[in-house]
């Protein structure tokens, strides 16, 4: 057996190492919130002798001591590291595709009937509004070829094509645009699970067709880069600095003035851009700062009376600016947050124009849109 | 708490050793450590149920109590009586908490009456202190054991806390000379700290990473292919082999960091050449518990064969019983019933014929059954996955899902099927031969995979702490 003095050595040393840790962690500072996890750390719980007895003190004290273990984003990387030395292809439901594409899976939906007789019911109720659906697909399915050989995921064209064709309004398709854009820029973030300004201007083009408008060119823009350092969710899934990050691009136009008004957090501003965002880690709320129950906009340029109202999940954020050029009002409402009746609003502000913007990660999963009617 | 997780490995096991370690035993003797020892195991059973722990020691001063009575007394006939006084006790006890429900459900569809279920939640570690404290008082019964005097010390071995939840079955045979006089020296805490890492990387890196297949394919029945099906299978079986035995590696590491010996518990069952041999390598603790506890005073096999045949079927209808309540489990036993009593009756004369890797084969295929049952406690799940092993759902033989997995978890497979063959001894005899063993460089090899080891372990650990919140998907 390990009986020499070597071994006895070591074995404190060991055991060294373990207490180190501990100490590190009685010393250390403890961070509040995890901006890679977008939440906060759990706090030491204080104690009552109720919460003692149904066990949930010690819970607590075991999240807390979980949460702000020393060196947690070292060994976060340590650990994705470790799974694909070992061979995995897939992390935390994010699959690991080609040119450090990060591909989020996309499980088989389970309440699409469910989701089609809302929406029908929802533009039923409406009279003279014209109702549009644009269901954007997600990133593991434009840009399939990147993915890992035999990964599993769900087919999206056949539940986009299963909604479209039960609908009594139409589905603006923009999965082709998507795919044939995809090959000049990137369409979709590589560590985020949102689409960059090159696939929301497609998708506008697409929209632009469908309601006979006159989309702008990309040469009216001026196209810029705001950031270069972006990591966004699916990187805060899976963690592994040395990823390169994402480039963020905004499509400029001169000349535009813009009143936007966050309703309930009562806040008028005269940008679509929330420049302070740019040096947290959660870039992507630049577009029309993350997510508002609502938000009205008016541009200042135009008085040709068309409004429009969005129902939408975050895609929606980075389409909006190329909207507005067509529309003297854009009126956003997120279900999730929004309460009240949308049939009601939309009688009170006369709107005529209805889309309903999802993505095909939410609109099966977080269901808000079940609560439009 | 479980033992390989961050509040136990930094914070409740470092503190406990150091007051362990540093409560000088010049003055107290070896009670100084034994109470420390009793304090934190208190303390480490109250954390998960604060509760409970009444129940607990109320069960063991029964025992503690009627074996006395038992030591005390002359007659045959009263100690018989303080014995079943005893049990009753504590089966009653077990029976209640464990087993009242799945009674409830039983009588309910029956008689279809709608009698309300308890509901309670099951003591931690109730079904192996039970037995652990049952078996100490028989043993005073029969003589074996000297009777413990102090409560306390009979409290503190059966809640000493590296064994209390989850065994193994520690008896008081193996440990009552320990408990009074035992070698707490840096040779013990080399050997069970070497091996309390061990099981620590057994579990963290190999038991929950396979564990983490099964979880995948198990939850999905619809869709799966017949190959994609066994492989869950197998890695079910290799996680539950990794989690158990890692579990008992720590108990054995830990123990010995105390001073204490206690018996393997796994002898690499998965290289058995039958279903017999593998229940000699399997959970020894447990299996022995009820040999000599149940299949002995029954008579055993020196009965004619009718009764040993109703003794095994009584034996494994109780073991498999005992892993839980619920049909699945009493079907998992009484599948092993049969197959040892076909081994040992019938099967016996062809398969020592045959060559050792048709033994294996034959082993390793039956024993997969046994996990699909042990899975699922949903009987009518067990019946599925059957059907998907053997493509009679009309579903795929293979499909590319088997092969993505296939890949994804390949060295995962390698390692953990590696690992359940005795390489380690091997490499280890190697050792001796070559005369390594005390070699600098050799024990700072060894060191520095430790070191390693033990940080990608804490890696997995911290990650399993890791939320991102949902609000991402916005």
């Amino acid at each position: 057996m390990k009986n020499n003095l070597y071994f006895k050595i070591f074995a404190c040393f060991l055991a060294g190492i373990v207490l180190i840790f501990s100490l590190f962690f009685l010393i250390s500072k403890k961070e509040r919130f995890s901006e890679n996890e977008n939440r906060y750390l759990a706090n030491f719980p204080t104690f009552s002798l109720e919460s003692l007895i149904q066990g949930e003190y010690i819970e607590k004290v075991e999240d807390y001591l979980q949460d702000h273990f020393p060196f947690r984003n070292l060994f976060m990387n340590m650990k994705t590291n470790t799974d694909l030395f070992l061979g995995k292809e897939e992390v935390n439901g994010v699959y690991f595709g080609s040119e450090d594409y990060l591909l989020e899976k996309y499980n088989e939906p389970k309440n699409t009937n469910r989701i089609i007789q809302v929406l029908n019911s929802f533009y039923q109720g409406l009279e003279n509004v014209e109702v549009n659906l644009m269901l954007v697909p997600t990133s593991i399915a434009i840009n399939q070829e990147r993915l890992p050989k035999n990964a599993i995921t769900g087919n999206q064209k056949e539940t986009i094509e299963q909604i479209s064709k039960a609908l009594d309004f139409a589905n603006i398709s923009v999965w082709d645009s998507l795919q044939e854009e995809n090959k000049k820029h990137p369409v979709f973030y590589r560590l985020d699970h949102h689409w960059t300004s090159y696939g929301a201007y497609v998708a506008y083009r697409e929209y632009c067709k469908e309601k006979n408008l006159l989309p702008l060119a990309t040469t009216e823009f001026s196209i810029q880069e705001v950031t270069d350092d972006f990591r966004g969710t699916l990187y805060s899934k899976v963690i592994k600095d040395d990823l390169p990050p994402d480039k963020i691009h905004i499509f400029l136009k001169d000349g535009m003035e813009y009143e936007v008004n966050y309703v309930l957090s009562k806040r008028i501003t005269n940008t679509l851009y929330e420049e302070k965002y740019l040096t947290k880690k959660d870039k992507y709320s630049y577009f029309l700062d993350n997510n508002h129950p609502l938000i009205q906009i008016t541009n200042q340029k135009i008085q040709n009376g068309k409004e429009l109202l969005i129902i939408k999940d975050s895609y929606a954020n980075s389409i909006v600016p190329f909207l507005l050029h067509h529309y003297e009002k854009i009126h956003i409402i997120d279900p999730r947050f929004y309460k009240l009746s949308i049939q009601d609003y939309l009688k009170e502000e006369k709107v005529k124009e209805v889309l309903i913007l999802y993505h095909m990660g939410t609109i099966d999963e977080d269901l808000g849109i079940l609560s439009i009617h | 708490m479980v033992f390989s997780s961050i509040p136990f490995l930094f914070f409740f096991f470092p503190i406990f050793l150091l007051c362990y370690y540093l409560i000088p035993q010049n003055c107290w003797g070896i009670k100084g450590k034994n109470i420390i020892l009793l304090i934190f195991s208190l303390l480490f059973y109250a954390w998960g149920e604060p509760i409970y722990i009444f129940l607990m020691i109320f069960t063991t001063f029964s025992d503690y109590w009627w074996s006395k009575k038992i030591s005390q007394t002359k007659t045959v006939k009263k100690t018989r009586r303080y014995l079943l006084f005893s049990l009753f006790i504590d089966l009653g006890l077990l029976a209640f908490f464990k087993y009242s429900d799945f009674l409830i459900q039983l009588i309910n569809s029956t008689f279809s009456t709608s009698l309300p279920l308890l509901n309670l939640p099951l003591p931690i570690g109730i079904s192996f202190y039970t037995f652990q404290s049952m078996s100490y008082t028989i043993d005073v019964y029969r003589k074996n054991v000297p009777v413990e005097k102090n409560y306390f010390t009979y409290l503190t071995y059966v809640c000493m806390f590296p064994q209390l939840i989850a065994g193994p079955i520690v008896r008081y045979e193996t440990v009552h000379q320990e408990l009074s006089t035992r070698k707490i020296n840096l040779e013990n805490f080399t050997i069970g700290l070497f091996r309390f890492f061990q099981g620590l990387f057994k579990k963290v890196l190999l038991a929950n990473n396979i564990g983490l297949l099964w979880t995948t394919i198990s939850m999905n029945l619809e869709s799966l292919s017949s190959l994609t099906a066994w492989l869950g299978l197998i890695a079910f079986a290799l996680q539950i082999y990794f989690d158990f035995s890692a579990y008992s590696d720590m108990v054995i590491g830990m123990g010995r960091m105390l001073g204490f010996t206690f018996l393997e518990n796994f002898n690499y069952p998965y290289i058995s050449k039958s279903i017999t041999e593998f229940w000699r390598r399997w959970h020894i603790s447990l299996s022995s518990w009820f040999k000599d506890y149940v299949y002995i005073p029954l008579g055993g096999s020196r009965v004619n064969k009718a009764r040993q045949i109703r003794n095994i079927m009584i034996v494994w209808f109780l073991t498999g019983f005992w892993h839980g309540a619920a049909w699945n489990f009493i079907l998992w036993g009484l599948y092993f019933g049969i197959l040892l009593l076909l081994e040992k009756y019938v099967l016996k004369k062809y398969i020592d014929h045959l060559p050792n890797m048709i033994k294996h084969l034959y082993t390793i295929f039956l024993l997969l059954i046994g996990w699909m049952i042990f899975a699922f406690d949903d009987i009518t799940k067990v019946f599925t996955y059957g059907k998907i092993l053997f493509c009679g759902l009309g579903n795929h033989f293979v499909d590319s899902t088997f092969f993505f997995y296939l890949k994804n978890y390949f060295f995962l497979f390698l390692m953990t099927i590696l690992f359940s063959m005795p390489i380690y001894p091997k490499v280890q005899s190697l050792i001796k031969r070559w005369q390594w063993e005390n070699h600098f460089l050799y024990s700072l090899f060894v060191f520095l995979i430790y070191v390693i080891l033990l940080l990608i372990s804490i890696s997995y650990l911290v990650s399993s702490s890791y939320n991102p919140f949902l609000y991402f998907r916005f």
